[in-house]
């Protein structure tokens, strides 16, 4: 069963299932759905959609380099059936995918640490700024927002 | 879907339905790339990508064609108002990228082709 990629998203394709064009050089495009297909004839750059494997490796959203990825390939080259290979290479791929799976958390988790702090600090910068759109009946958030400016201030004299 | 969701979708539009007809599918961005490449190897001879005798069925017999937007024009005013223009500029700066290829979109899911005949 050979498994094609999809030119636009890069989704596996299963026998049966998209389209494929022939363009009149004889060069083959292949797409999972409609949607790439139709993406493709509006000649949109895979490059810059936003949810193509594409983009989003190159943006680096997803993991790139992996040794993990060393194992799925196209083979032009038969080979023989072996009942012990088979059964290997089942174990291999359930193995493979899990510790894949476990990478890609982790990598994940990497790319989204420190968000929560940027934001509040954000957040705060905000409020600093505008300070005088808050009513004068808000003096408590007034007093927080001092503590905290005052905290962060202490934290900075901490490290120079 | 109502009536008027189906006719407000871009399908309705008779501009939009009649340009993405495979009638009027026009070069890719590779194919130009490629031209072009051909032309810098005959040092800048822009004649072999033109019909070597009068094509009738053209604009302007075929004789004033723009390579990096694949388009005949009738003479060579209309050729030069085309090349001044935004749209052609705009071509001239995506065609500078590097064009992107079935390797490419396999390479971002880690999908390569490996033909050694050793066995694993």
């Amino acid at each position: 069963m050979r498994l094609e990629k999809c030119y636009f998203c890069s989704s596996t394709i299963y026998p049966g299932h998209g389209t494929m064009f022939v363009r009149n050089d004889s060069k083959i495009f292949r797409f999972c759905r409609s949607k790439c297909h139709a993406a493709f004839k509006h000649k949109r750059n895979p490059r810059k959609v936003r949810w193509t494997k594409a983009f989003r490796k190159a943006a680096g959203k997803e993991m790139t380099i992996d040794s993990t990825f060393e194992f799925e390939k196209r083979r032009n080259v038969p080979v023989r059936y072996d009942r012990e290979l088979m059964a290997t290479t089942v174990k291999a791929m359930k193995r493979i995918s899990e510790i894949k799976a476990k990478r890609e958390r982790v990598f994940y988790k990497n790319r989204m640490s420190g968000n929560k702090e940027r934001e509040k600090a954000e957040n705060i910068r905000e409020i600093q700024k505008n300070i005088e759109l808050i009513g004068a009946s808000s003096t408590k958030i007034k007093a927080q927002i001092a503590k905290v400016t005052e905290k962060m201030q202490q934290n900075i004299d901490m490290e120079t | 879907m109502g009536r008027y969701a189906r006719s407000r979708t871009h399908k309705g539009i008779r501009d939009q339905y009649r340009k993405y007809r495979t009638r009027n599918y026009a070069k890719d961005l590779d194919q130009i790339q490629e031209d072009i490449k051909k032309v810098k190897e005959n040092g800048g001879d822009e004649t072999i990508l033109k019909p070597q005798e009068w094509n009738e069925d053209l604009p302007g017999l075929g004789q004033f064609y723009c390579i990096s937007c694949a388009k005949y024009f009738v003479d060579s005013e209309a050729l030069n108002r085309h090349q001044r223009g935004k749209n052609h500029k705009k071509r001239v700066k995506l065609l500078k990228e590097t064009p992107y290829t079935q390797a490419e979109a396999e390479a971002a899911v880690g999908y390569s082709t490996e033909n050694s005949r050793e066995r694993l």
